[in-house]
């Protein structure tokens, strides 16, 4: 299905306009929205950087460039948005006509999806005895997503991609913390599962504009959560100083 | 049978044993209190000079190793590093 066949308008119709009218967010929330989750991913880079120059622990480095991931594909997102905003461009397909439009949508799928990679590896890079190269393959994968994404143009092969990369981190976490010795904390799992799946909920909403509207408010907060909580376990364990 | 120590704590328990020698050893005693095999006690020294976590110093007696500043960080850091690693299951 062609992507700019898809908006939130032709499919919501006017079910519920009112209702989205109030929930969807204007500039200055997106900007808000962007810069809470952009600080908390460098805050998650840079509190642990003593930490990982110390032990040369390679699951550290995973986890911090994991977020730092997130900051640079979350950067792009609000780029994309501004972009659309400033340039009057109602559809996201539109928009990736245009060379700036190009690269900055397959920055952003390149580093969301290498994010998602760099915390599934950080997990499973002890348990799964990968070549030390292992991360390469993801880097392909990643890359691979973003050059099909972009030159299909097509919302159901993005979707669909995206969907399938969940199902693959979802089953790998779950046997990840199923073989784990410690199993100390269940509840991470659970939150990186939330991540992963709200991260699909924040690429739908920027490549389908009004798609989320009723329930944007809700995403954004959900993903803020999930992000301020990641960052407060961060910084507790790191310590004061 | 015990269990084979990790790398993080084989460097802290190096670097604590040089601590508990009020900072300065040579690198025979320091091998046998490591309880490591000369191969790994080797491999271990080289990659601790090699982040400047210790130092090695000559003189009239010899060699002797001590811990630099960036050491003793470590020592203070260790239990967060672990914590961290443990909680985030990394």
């Amino acid at each position: 299905m062609p992507m700019n066949h898809l908006t939130g308008k032709a499919i919501g119709g006017g079910i519920g306009q009112g209702l989205g009218k109030l929930t969807s967010l204007g500039f200055g929330m997106e900007l808000i929205y962007s810069f809470v989750i952009i600080a908390c991913s460098l805050m998650v880079y840079f509190s642990t950087k003593e930490m990982y120059e110390l032990s040369s622990h390679k699951g550290i480095k995973y986890f911090r460039m994991a977020f730092l991931f997130f900051a640079v594909a979350f950067f792009f997102r609000f780029f994309i948005r501004f972009l659309l905003m400033f340039f009057n461009i109602p559809r996201t397909f539109e928009f990736s006509h245009r060379f700036i439009g190009t690269s900055t949508l397959f920055l952003f799928l390149y580093a969301s999806s290498m994010a998602i990679f760099y915390l599934l590896y950080s997990l499973i890079w002890k348990k799964w005895d990968f070549k030390s190269n292992g991360i390469y393959a993801f880097h392909f994968l990643a890359l691979m997503v973003s050059i099909i994404s972009i030159s299909t143009q097509n919302i159901g092969v993005l979707l669909s991609m995206q969907f399938i990369l969940f199902l693959f981190v979802a089953i790998l976490s779950y046997f990840s913390h199923k073989i784990s010795k410690k199993k100390k904390s269940p509840q991470l799992h659970l939150i990186y599962l939330l991540l992963f799946a709200f991260w699909i909920f924040n690429i739908l909403d920027i490549l389908i504009p009004n798609f989320l509207s009723l329930f944007q408010i809700f995403i954004y907060l959900i993903s803020l959560g999930i992000f301020l909580f990641i960052t407060y376990k961060v910084l507790r364990t790191v310590g004061s100083d | 049978m015990t269990k084979k120590r990790e790398r993080l704590e084989v460097v802290r328990d190096i670097l604590k044993i040089i601590q508990d020698n009020h900072n300065s050893i040579k690198p025979t005693p320091l091998l046998r209190h490591s309880n490591l095999s000369t191969k790994r006690f080797s491999i271990y020294l080289k990659e601790l000079l090699e982040k400047e976590f210790v130092k090695e110093m000559k003189d009239k007696t010899g060699k002797h190793i001590s811990i630099t500043v960036k050491g003793f960080r470590y020592l203070e850091k260790y239990q967060n590093i672990v914590n961290f690693i443990e909680e985030f299951e990394l």
